[in-house]
């Protein structure tokens, strides 16, 4: 018998597996620091981890809630602050990866984390840009999860760039050759980039998802490669290090929101 | 700008924001999710300051907290922290829809730069290009053309993304420790602090601690504020609550998803301002309310357990220059001899 595991828990493993050693890696919070420490604690361990508030070679004991969260770290090896990491630290090059989370994204990589809705007529603001503009500007390249995202055609705003219209137009207009998401992955399957027309394609299947399933999520033709690999479930390893260290992203949002609820339940109890 | 010389500048949250803020300014947020400076926050909503215009680089609680309270009619924001996702519908969320607040897009690099430029005093600064074909650029908000602009690079003539610098009339912070001058001490996360602070006018300043000059001159390298830029000084234990303060106390998760929670409903966040904010007089009212509400218990499970860091050494080899023997270690002298040698060389000048 195989191992038993969540979806969020495949998501960081498959994760974790597209960063090496000795690489740089600038992580928000959520599923990509779950990676991050998961890939340190397996087969990265000179990983250096960095959050854009400036914390520089981190080693969490916990998910941080935010990227500037300092009480999981108990302390970290170089102390900036944000436009340094933008300017001496990303624009010097010394980034190798940066993990998005995405909202929306295009066949191009090109992705929106600011607003759903009509231009000009705005109905949800999301969490804005923070830095992910500039860290999938520069970054060596990006590794982008999706779980509650959705491709589209268009963008409702452009936040953050891909490969632009796609060929040579990122590069064209000024980003570093090479750099780019160089993956996506999503709660069905795992997804690259044609490395001439830049173009999304389905380059894995995770395990009991169909083509057909996730056709009908992608609403341009999306192409297929010749061959489908099929995400390699977890480890016993990998699983236990996720839920000692990362319980609230194992379990998925839904779950968690009952769990905090309880919490707050009982807080509220203790009303005198 | 102003400078602010005095010697003691203790006062309380109520006088500090009273005096120093006045309707339609600008002003900074000067620690973003972290260190929140949640007891000044609270103080503009209940002295029903209006028409504030806000930077923000990371918004959590704060935010929806002041659009809520009317406080804010135009905010420049990078980044939201969205509890529950998209589809919750966020007190930000209805008064965009509603025309209440104007908001400005931008990201952490670029609204951050905006502040250090203010902060050295030049006009603009060059920031990274990339962002240039996305619609942060491209659309304009409240600000207009204030924000962005292109221009040749005076060297190699390629084109170069700048952003305006911007001087907000004042900046809230929080901080671990000052002294009661306002040099301000601030240790962690230090995100955009620094120069959201320096880039201000005035910075209104609170802390966990005032403590003696003495522990300032110890640890000069922790101080992120000099005082002359700081124009009230409040010691507020709890101040960020229920944001964290590394070396003091963590976050309140459970009380933190209780505002969330009230937030999604207009009533329920009505409820919510009218307990933790109108009905208590400042943050010492908050913090008994707290605990008669929750426990004692409760709050102090939140209180951060030691982790020194190692002192700096900042001692010389000599504190003077006279030795204990009364010769001065560069002339190899007493005081009177040297007077003595003053006196032979004809360099004495007879007074009336």
């Amino acid at each position: 018998m195989g191992t038993r595991f969540t979806i969020q828990e495949l998501i960081v493993s498959r994760a974790a597996k597209e960063l090496k050693d000795r690489e740089f890696v600038v992580i928000g919070q959520g599923i990509a620091m779950a990676a991050g420490v998961l890939a340190r604690r397996t087969h990265a361990p000179n990983a250096v981890i960095l959050t854009e508030a400036g914390l520089l070679g981190i080693d969490p004991f916990k998910v941080p809630l935010h990227i500037a969260d300092p009480t999981c770290t108990r302390g970290f090896t170089y102390s900036c602050d944000m436009i340094d990491i933008f300017t001496t630290v990303l624009n010097q090059g010394y980034v190798d990866v940066t993990f998005l989370g995405v909202g929306q994204i295009d066949r191009f990589g090109n992705m929106n984390s600011s607003y759903l809705g009509e231009p000009g007529n705005y109905t949800t603001r999301m969490t804005g840009a923070g830095g992910a503009p500039e860290f999938i500007g520069y970054a060596g390249r990006a590794i982008l999860t999706m779980s509650g995202g959705t491709f589209v055609e268009k963008l409702d705003y452009f936040t953050s760039p891909g490969y632009l219209e796609g060929g040579d137009s990122r590069y064209a207009a000024g980003m570093p050759e090479g750099s780019g998401p160089s993956v996506l992955i999503t709660t069905r399957g795992v997804f690259r980039f044609d490395e001439v027309t830049k173009e999304m394609y389905l380059a894995g299947l995770h395990p009991g998802v169909t083509v057909d399933e996730i056709r009908a999520e992608v609403p341009w033709n999306l192409k297929i490669a010749d061959r489908l690999e099929t995400t390699p479930a977890p480890t016993e390893e990998e699983l236990a290090i996720l839920r000692s260290f990362a319980p609230d992203i194992t379990m998925g949002r839904k779950l968690q929101l009952e769990v905090v609820m309880k919490q707050v339940i009982n807080l509220l109890s203790k009303g005198a | 700008m102003e400078k602010y010389m005095d010697a003691d500048k203790r006062t309380t949250a109520a006088e500090a924001i009273g005096r120093f803020v006045n309707d339609g300014e600008s002003f900074v947020f000067a620690n973003c999710l972290y260190c929140m400076p949640l007891a000044l926050t609270h103080e503009l909503i209940r002295q029903g300051k209006r028409n504030l215009m806000a930077f923000q680089q990371g918004g959590i609680e704060e935010i929806d907290q002041l659009v809520l309270s009317k406080v804010i009619d135009r905010l420049v924001l990078a980044y939201n922290f969205r509890a529950g996702g998209p589809r919750i519908v966020s007190p930000l969320d209805r008064a965009i829809k509603e025309g209440q607040v104007a908001v400005e897009e931008m990201t952490n690099h670029t609204l951050l730069s905006m502040m250090k430029a203010g902060a050295m005093g030049y006009p603009f600064l060059p920031v990274l290009p990339g962002i240039k074909v996305t619609d942060v650029v491209k659309r304009n908000g409240f600000m207009g053309n204030q924000r962005f602009a292109r221009l040749p690079d005076p060297f190699t003539g390629k084109d170069t993304l700048v952003v305006k610098g911007f001087n907000p009339d004042f900046a809230l912070i929080h901080v671990q420790r000052a002294d009661r001058a306002g040099n301000g001490q601030l240790w962690g996360a230090m995100i955009n602090s620094k120069w959201a602070a320096l880039a201000a006018k005035k910075v209104i300043l609170s802390c966990e601690e005032i403590v003696d000059t003495e522990v300032i001159m110890s640890s000069p390298h922790l101080t992120i504020v000099p005082s002359h830029k700081v124009c009230a000084v409040v010691e507020c234990p709890w101040g960020a609550h229920p944001s964290e303060v590394l070396g003091h106390y963590d976050y309140d998760f459970p009380f933190r998803v209780l505002f969330v929670g009230s937030a999604a409903n207009p009533d329920a966040a009505k409820f919510w301002l009218d307990e933790w904010i109108h009905k208590v007089k400042d943050r010492d009212e908050y913090i008994e309310h707290y605990v008669k509400r929750f426990g004692r218990d409760t709050l102090e499970a939140f209180r951060a357990r030691p982790f020194k860091s190692v002192p700096a050494d900042y001692g010389s080899t000599f504190s003077r220059d006279w030795d204990d023997q009364g010769y001065s270690r560069s002339m190899g002298m007493t005081m009177q001899e040297f007077v003595a040698m003053l006196d032979a060389k004809g360099a004495l000048i007879d007074g009336n």
